[in-house]
């Protein structure tokens, strides 16, 4: 395989757009790609693209197709990826293989959507073999419900407290008002988050992201076209994809296996693993973790679960400051999916944009001092999970 | 009144109590609710599904209370009332979900022994009592 360079960043800011198409959102999420990659458009030989059942992709997902026509129709290979929430992640890693194969060597990888109001809900179908479905009608559980039930759990077994809960959410919108693409730029005090209303009991509504609007886009190349374009290459170290285990502890449906260990979301943490390994690096060579924090929940089980610190030992670094980016395991600089929200094809390539541009320096007030190899996670319905380190 | 099942054929009141009405690989022990055709299990040596009750008796692993009104297909009875839901671990190797049966709801706390009831989750307009299962501390 071949080594794999990401030369271009793009991004439209997150938020809500009632005047604005999906398609308006790509193009100048893939418009700044190029820019910063010094590529024209016509030189882009494939595009993978995250495919969204909710929005753009002509009703069928064809998210990589509306896109190609909206940039002009050079006749290129478009790949649609869907994977739920991990569908952004899972189109990086198809742009990396294109790339690192040798089949081409300019690819546009990108991801963008509006999302429905309100949380993310079931197809809408009365559809007995779906098991979200099925959780909904015959137990009343939403999505915001199951993580609650997390949450809880780990109450039981650290003693984590509603005020740690909420302090992550204050710590995510400390970071993340430096960042000109998340959707908020706020600061929240403890009381404030401890006074939002109470969503699904340990959650509290400031403890959970909210769905937005939003695109992403970065440019892959082979060495040799980032030699020739650009003297501050990141590379792409490792691009991992992984799928649930079936001993995993987590009832997706409405029922399985007893617990037979502690693995939970067993599909992060193989993807998380397999992408560590790839790139032979340890935990501790990571300078810093985007990972996907649609609760404060995952901030701190995520960590330990991928050996990134001792079980437990999630709050005391976080309380610490040693999650903050000038802290020992900087986490979501960007301010993560709490201050940006879930629009869920483009959110793998948020993190990626936004390791880029640790790892180049660029920052600014966010900046993880001296960033040389980042970590991003993504996790979406039916099981899936992708990881990608980039190092400089 | 008229009572019926939320979903036809994941319960039942059997002459021994409630029962979730799954199936189980008779090779590898694997439970599966609702039934399943198949036994998923990577390690198992040959696929052998048995119809299998599960229940009533378990502990609640994990707790959420929801409360706020949520959206369909979610059904309840106006005006909303937050209820509890949990992850509770059968004592014959089911981990299933369930609404938590009690009005007292902080009373409610991880690992707390419950066990398997049908009771009323809704009403239909026309006054149809649906049930579903619930499991109710002891």
């Amino acid at each position: 395989m071949r080594d794999v360079a990401v030369i271009g960043l793009g991004m439209h800011p997150w938020g809500k757009f009632a005047d604005k198409s999906v398609n308006d959102l790509c193009r100048v999420a893939v418009e700044a790609a190029l820019k910063d990659a010094g590529v024209s458009w016509r030189e882009i030989e494939a595009v993978s693209a995250a495919s969204s059942r909710f929005s753009g992709g002509k009703g069928w997902g064809l998210n990589g197709n509306d896109v190609v026509e909206e940039m002009g129709s050079t006749g290129i290979p478009v790949y649609n990826l869907s994977a739920g929430c991990a569908a952004g992640g899972n189109a990086f890693n198809i742009g990396y293989t294109l790339v690192a194969s040798g089949l081409y060597d300019l690819v546009l990888v990108v991801g963008g959507e509006k999302m429905p109001k309100g949380f993310i809900q079931t197809s809408g179908l009365e559809e007995t073999t779906d098991p979200e479905f099925l959780r909904q009608r015959c137990v009343g559980m939403p999505g915001p419900a199951f993580w609650a039930s997390l949450c809880w759990r780990r109450m039981k077994d650290y003693g984590t407290t509603e005020e740690q809960l909420a302090k992550v959410a204050v710590k995510a919108h400390q970071v993340g008002k430096h960042n000109e693409n998340a959707r908020f730029r706020q600061e929240f005090t403890l009381e404030q988050v401890l006074k939002s209303n109470v969503v699904s009991y340990p959650l509290r509504l400031y403890e959970i992201c909210p769905v937005s609007d939003g695109a992403a886009a970065v440019i892959l190349c082979s060495a040799e076209q980032a030699k020739k374009r650009t003297s501050k290459p990141v590379w792409v170290a490792a691009s991992a994809v992984a799928t649930a285990s079936f001993d995993d502890g987590i009832t997706r449906g409405l029922g399985g296996l007893g617990p037979s260990g502690p693995t939970l979301h067993s599909e992060a943490k193989l993807a998380v693993e397999k992408a560590l390994k790839g790139a032979g690096v340890g935990q501790k060579d990571v300078d810093l973790v985007e990972l996907q924090d649609n609760t404060v929940y995952y901030e701190l089980a995520f960590p330990e679960e991928w050996g990134f610190c001792k079980p437990g030992e999630a709050e005391h670094l976080m309380e610490t400051g040693e999650t903050m980016p000038t802290g020992k395991l900087p986490i979501n600089p960007s301010g993560g999916f709490l201050c940006f929200g879930e629009a869920t094809t483009a959110q793998g390539l948020f993190q990626v944009c936004e390791m880029g541009w640790q790892l180049r320096g660029e920052a600014g007030a966010r900046q993880v001092p001296n960033a040389r190899v980042g970590l991003a996670q993504t996790l979406g319905l039916g099981g899936n999970a992708t990881a990608v380190v980039l190092k400089r | 009144m008229e009572t019926k099942p939320v979903i036809a054929g994941l319960f039942a009141d059997t002459p021994q109590g409630p029962r979730l009405l799954g199936s189980r690989c008779a090779s590898c022990a694997a439970p599966y609710f609702p039934k399943s055709a198949v036994c998923h299990n990577p390690k198992c040596g040959e696929s052998k599904i048995q119809d299998a009750a599960f229940g009533p008796r378990g502990r609640l692993w994990s707790l959420a209370i929801q409360s706020y009104a949520p959206p369909p297909p979610v059904k309840f009875d106006e005006p909303f009332k937050p209820y509890a839901m949990g992850v509770v671990d059968l004592d014959d190797g089911l981990r299933v979900l369930g609404r938590i049966s009690t009005d007292d709801l902080r009373s409610l706390r991880p690992d707390m022994p419950v066990e398997l009831v049908l009771e009323p989750l809704y009403h239909e307009a026309d006054g149809t009592e649906v049930i579903t299962w619930k499991f109710r501390p002891v």
